[in-house]
């Protein structure tokens, strides 16, 4: 199998060349997740917050916004789960160790362990919206 | 095998007891009792699962050829099974959360958690009915509890029917109870309050639903003091009234517990005492000994005739015609 990493040329370029954030080489990848559901997290206590501080005793209208948002999160981290496989070559299962210290090793050691928080952010993001479905009352 | 019987005998009768959450006196309490089995046993056959399959692994040679194999075990099992389960039990505990904390019920009850005792008003169909430290409940009916607290954070729990649920100072929290087990349960305090926390304790008696409107109608009513009553003579010069209420009298102080029934009452301070003449004369004279902080003075100077007649007065104070 080849890896587009394989081709591409490695984040030092010429003069004025600035990596892209997530591209292969960069590890930012790897918190992108996470503080994507770290986000929608502070964001559904802020709107319950205030909407049951202001508006009324009621959590039906808020939950579709907690939903909404979160579905927003989810596209963003399905997005970054795409980038993961394809531009750093991230399988979800490894079947042969990662040995090799080389580039595309580290490219595909950080494309699966950001495949696997992103698949965990996703959980996680879903574990916030349940409860707004269950209770609908402030 | 003897000793093992003496070990064994005081957990069994632990599981009878009034304060057991498996006695499933209640519905409340059945919900979560379920949720128990499923965990226990589902812990313990995953648990013999894991293990079974680590010794297992131990034991046989390495076979290169399921390595493939063994690592989509590691992932359905190790990932994927597990997520799926805890998002069940997820949804399952907050279903029961959400259906042991409804807003309405066949009756409600106020309770505000104090230190060390409990506030109790009940709804009844001519308004509001005051007492305290015994709440009495009608055989299979939902009682909505409103629970708040006006000090510190209490914790309001029947086990052996439901709960439990924290009474919060500045809001009102609910709980659902609906006793099917007819019985004397105990109530308890369940979050750390002070001093006198382990001692904030009270009954709840399960009545059939007409032996519970005819207690709750002796209760609404107020109490009958003959205007000459020694006792009460001596209840008003002592300045009992200015924290007690007896309804029917001009004692109206909201501090203490609401005495207008209190002799009705089968227990004393909070749920810890027999409701005796002992009892009472030592609780009024040296409350301290009896409940170390409770926020009532004693009154050691009260003794004789005095002492007596008050004691036989509060115990008067029953549902007696
Ligand atoms: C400063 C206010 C105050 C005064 C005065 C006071 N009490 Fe109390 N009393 C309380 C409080 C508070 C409690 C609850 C204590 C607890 O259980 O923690 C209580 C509890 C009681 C109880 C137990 C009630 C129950 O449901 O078990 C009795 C009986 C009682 N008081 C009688 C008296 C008598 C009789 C007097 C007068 C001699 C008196 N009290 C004076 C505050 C007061
Ligand atoms: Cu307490």
């Amino acid at each position: 199998m080849r890896y587009e990493s394989d081709k591409q040329p490695s984040r030092f370029g010429p003069p004025g060349y600035a990596p892209r954030v997530i591209d292969q080489g960069s590890v930012w990848i790897m918190v992108a997740a996470p503080t994507l559901w770290a986000l929608h997290f502070v964001a559904s206590y802020v709107v319950a917050a205030v909407w049951c501080a202001r508006i009324g005793p009621s959590l039906t209208e808020p939950r579709w916004i907690i939903a909404g948002m979160a579905v927003v999160c989810v596209a963003l981290i399905v997005w970054l789960a795409t980038q993961a496989v394809r531009r750093y070559g991230g399988v979800f299962v490894i079947f042969e160790e990662i040995t090799e210290s080389s580039e595309r090793g580290r490219d595909k050691f950080i494309g699966h362990v950001s495949l696997l928080l992103c698949i965990l952010s996703g959980v996680a993001i879903a574990f916030t919206v349940i409860p707004g479905f269950v209770f609908g009352s402030c | 095998m003897r000793n093992l019987t003496l070990l064994t005998v005081p957990l069994l009768a632990g599981c009878a007891g009034r304060h057991n959450w498996l006695s499933s006196a209640g519905a409340e309490a059945d919900r979560v009792e379920g949720l128990f089995w499923v965990l226990l046993i589902g812990a313990a056959v995953i648990w013999s699962a894991v293990i079974g399959a680590a010794v297992y692994a131990q034991r046989r040679q390495v076979d290169p050829g399921l390595e493939h194999q063994a690592r989509w075990f590691i992932v359905w099992g190790g990932a994927v099974i597990p997520t799926v389960l805890v998002c069940a039990l997820l949804i399952w505990g907050l279903v029961i959360l959400r259906d042991i904390t409804p807003d309405k019920g066949d009756l409600t009850v106020r309770v505000d958690g104090e230190r060390w005792w409990w506030r109790v008003t009940y709804d009844g169909p001519d308004g509001d009915v005051v007492t305290a430290n015994e709440i009495r409940l009608p055989l299979d009916q939902t009682a909505l509890f409103r629970l708040t607290s006006d000090d510190v954070i209490h914790s309001f729990w029947v086990p052996a029917i439901g709960g439990k649920m924290d009474m919060i100072p500045g809001r009102e929290t609910t709980l659902a109870l609906t006793p099917n087990k007819t019985g004397n349960w105990g109530g308890l305090c369940a979050e750390y309050c002070g001093g006198a926390h382990a001692l904030m304790r009270f009954d709840t008696v399960v009545m059939e639903p007409d032996a519970f409107d005819a207690w709750l109608a002796a209760e609404a009513a107020p109490a009958r003091v003959a205007p000459d009553d020694p006792g009460f003579a001596v209840f008003r010069d002592e300045g009992c009234g200015a924290c007690h209420t007896i309804r029917g009298t001009d004692a109206r102080g909201p501090v203490g517990p609401d005495l207008t029934h209190v002799g009705a009452r089968a227990r004393l301070g909070a749920g810890i005492y027999a409701m005796t003449a002992d009892n009472m004369a030592r609780w009024i004279t040296d409350t301290h000994a009896m409940k170390p902080d409770a926020d009532m003075p004693p009154y050691p100077d009260l003794s004789g005739a005095r002492l007596e007649a008050l004691v036989t007065f509060l115990l008067s104070l029953d549902h007696a015609e």
